[in-house]
């Protein structure tokens, strides 16, 4: 008797608990309708950018002239080698090192025994051509000083949040992979090295002062010393959302000489002194009588227009980009290409250095679809590199557990908020 | 001593894991085949030293403790080390795959089974299981041929062999008998001595014994 009650009341109490999936699903069904029309909308404005691209192909000099003297809201590539075309990969050579680092965290939890935080930083370096013993590796650190969980920056004294310890692995991920790769072409290897992500610290943009200051130097130094070795780095980037091509083309569409958003004529608030054929003359020009004459192909990533342009191991020019934060790399301005992997278009950052170094420059392009090549669709010394770096949550749960059983055995006043206990052992 | 230095001084060593050997020193200073990573009273595991690197089926090993256990080896196996990841073919020699995807030797892992058949009290050998199993992280060696004779000049070895479920104990005991008439110099009167044990142990089943006797000869 007591047994068949207990077994109503579980089933009673899964059916309160569990997600409403008949509200869910027709949320998809209305998602996937959405989807559709997106799709097909899509599709002619793919036709319409590439219309637009392969017309100023020839004439990228005007685009880039535009381009310059334009004032946009949107980022802009600097055009210096043409606006797109496909370059083959050069040859890869027979003996290359590849370093690369990946991190992960385990973020800082107030509510668990300690307030302490995890990072780990994922080791690759990977010898081709010689049967060396590959390098593969990783090395946690833990913070948990009082000057390490607060930060004090533009004056505040903060708890370190899941943004500062992101940064903080970020920054870390960059300065190891430099420290690794140097150290790889000290003992001889000729070596490139491989970051996962930008190599733009555009987030970095209205942050206080003090803590901008901190991290650019920090990425700088090491840029500087892969600079002065000759090592070079490269960012890549796995589908990549940005769209800089595609505003240049949006540019292009714009039928002033030279496009100022900010005083935009067709933007309805900005016709106030004009006539009223004035207004007319400019209603002409837009898109089907709605939107901004820029408008047809908003909304597409460069890398959807590149992929019908390229080849698999192909690769776009080379475009500056516009990033404010970049003002402050000196000799290390980003540069970046897409490249044809073979499944999918890839970005790839590189600093001044190696852009405008030839050699280089072939190396990078060509390492980076080998190493795709290999792991199939994404770089295999990345893909390692995350192997090595990832907390999994049973590792997060093995750590915590460590943790309380060494506070514990050592005597150590311990203390868990409830909301934690609370999720832990829900009763009735 | 030498090599420690070395490996201080190498710019490359702070990334190295702390766990792993290098691979110099060990050839240098290492002669174990493998260390346990599981252990029993009457089987072990263990991790060979290098991939591909377990000893052969039907070997003697010897684990290193007070009173040593001694082991045959039943089953050498080569996997991935992470659970959620399987070697995938590429259609490439392995001389091409080390040198063009050197990852994935780091990501194999050899390891071998041993059937305890007795232990090392002093230089003394005892057919008997162990008092204790062998420990988790200790060494395995392989026998010497004085260690290997030691355990088989009686015929108990092939008893424990023959009386183990779960093993292809046919094939165990001709590879065994090939390892043990090998350190018993090929001597025709041991060979003579261990087909009588085997056709006592084996007298209820006369295809099995001819067919063992057979493929030992061979």
């Amino acid at each position: 008797m007591r047994a068949s009650r207990r077994g109503r009341s579980k089933v009673a109490r899964k059916a309160n608990a569990m997600l409403d999936l008949y509200s869910v699903k027709t949320q998809i069904d209305g998602m996937v309708a959405d989807e559709r029309r997106v799709q097909e909308d899509f599709r002619a404005k793919l036709e319409l950018a590439l219309a637009e691209y392969r017309r100023w192909l020839p004439e990228w000099e005007g685009l880039a002239r535009k381009i310059d003297a334009s004032r946009t809201s949107w980022l802009l590539p600097g055009l210096g080698e043409g606006l797109g075309g496909g370059i083959d990969s050069p040859a890869r050579p027979s003996t290359i090192s590849i370093a690369a680092t990946d991190g992960s965290q385990i973020f800082p939890d107030r509510h668990e025994i300690s307030a302490c935080f995890l990072i780990n930083i994922g080791y690759i370096l990977l010898h081709y051509g010689t049967g060396e013993k590959p390098l593969m590796s990783s090395k946690p650190r833990l913070y948990y000083r009082e000057e390490e969980i607060y930060e004090e920056w533009g004056g505040a004294r903060i708890f370190v949040n899941r943004e500062l310890v992101g940064f903080k692995r970020g920054l870390m991920e960059f300065t190891e992979l430099a420290d690794l790769a140097l150290a790889a072409h000290a003992e001889g290897h000729r070596t490139l090295a491989l970051a996962d992500g930008t190599l733009i610290l555009w987030n970095l943009e209205g942050k206080p002062q003090d803590f901008r200051a901190a991290h650019l130097e920090a990425t700088i130094a090491a840029l500087d010393e892969l600079h002065a070795a000759r090592v070079p780095v490269a960012g890549y980037i796995s589908q990549p959302g940005s769209q800089e091509l595609i505003n240049a083309l949006k540019l292009g569409l714009c039928p002033l000489a030279a496009a100022d958003c900010d005083r935009c004529p067709y933007q309805e608030e900005n016709q106030l002194h004009f006539s009223r054929e004035e207004i007319d003359t400019l209603n002409g020009d837009l898109w089907q009588g709605r939107g901004l004459p820029c408008s047809p192909i908003e909304g597409l990533s460069d890398a959807v227009l590149v992929r019908r342009v390229l080849r698999p191991g192909q690769r776009t020019p080379l475009y500056r980009s516009a990033s404010k934060i970049l003002a402050e790399y000196g000799p290390h301005h980003i540069y970046y290409f897409y490249l044809h992997v073979g499944t999918e278009i890839g970005r790839v950052e590189v600093p001044e250095w190696v852009a405008t170094d030839r050699e280089l420059l072939d190396l990078v392009h060509a390492c980076l679809y080998d190493q795709a090549e290999k792991g199939q669709g994404y770089p295999v010394a990345l893909a390692e590199a995350h192997e090595r770096a990832v907390v999994r949550s049973a590792d997060r749960e093995t750590f915590y557990r460590f943790l309380r059983d060494t506070f514990v055995k050592n005597d150590l006043q311990t203390h868990l908020s409830t909301k934690s206990f609370k999720k832990r052992y829900t009763g009735i | 001593m030498e090599t420690i230095k070395e490996r201080e001084q190498s710019p490359l060593s702070r990334f190295r894991s702390e766990a792993l050997p290098l691979p110099d020193d060990t050839e240098v200073e290492r002669t174990h085949v493998g260390e346990v990573v599981e252990s029993s009273t009457t089987e072990l595991i263990a991790q060979a030293r290098e991939l591909h690197g377990a000893p052969s089926f039907g070997q003697f090993v010897r684990v290193e403790a007070d009173m040593p256990v001694v082991g045959i080896v039943f089953n050498v196996f080569t996997h991935s080390i992470e659970p959620n990841r399987r070697p995938t073919a590429y259609g490439k020699t392995e001389e091409e795959l080390r040198l063009e995807q050197p990852q994935i030797f780091e990501l194999l892992r050899t390891e071998f089974q041993a059937l305890v058949i007795g232990y090392l009290d002093g230089d003394e050998a005892v057919q008997i299981l162990p008092p204790q199993p062998a420990r988790i992280h200790s060494f395995a060696y392989l026998c010497s041929d004085e260690h290997v004779r030691a355990f088989t000049r009686s015929d108990d070895y092939l008893r424990s062999i023959l009386n183990t479920s779960k093993i292809p104990t046919d094939e165990l005991v001709i590879a065994v008998l090939r390892h043990t008439v090998r350190a018993h110099a090929h001597a025709p009167s041991y060979l003579v001595q261990m087909g009588k044990e085997l056709s006592r142990l084996l007298s209820d089943d006369y295809d099995r014994l001819s067919s063992i006797i057979r493929r030992v000869v061979n």
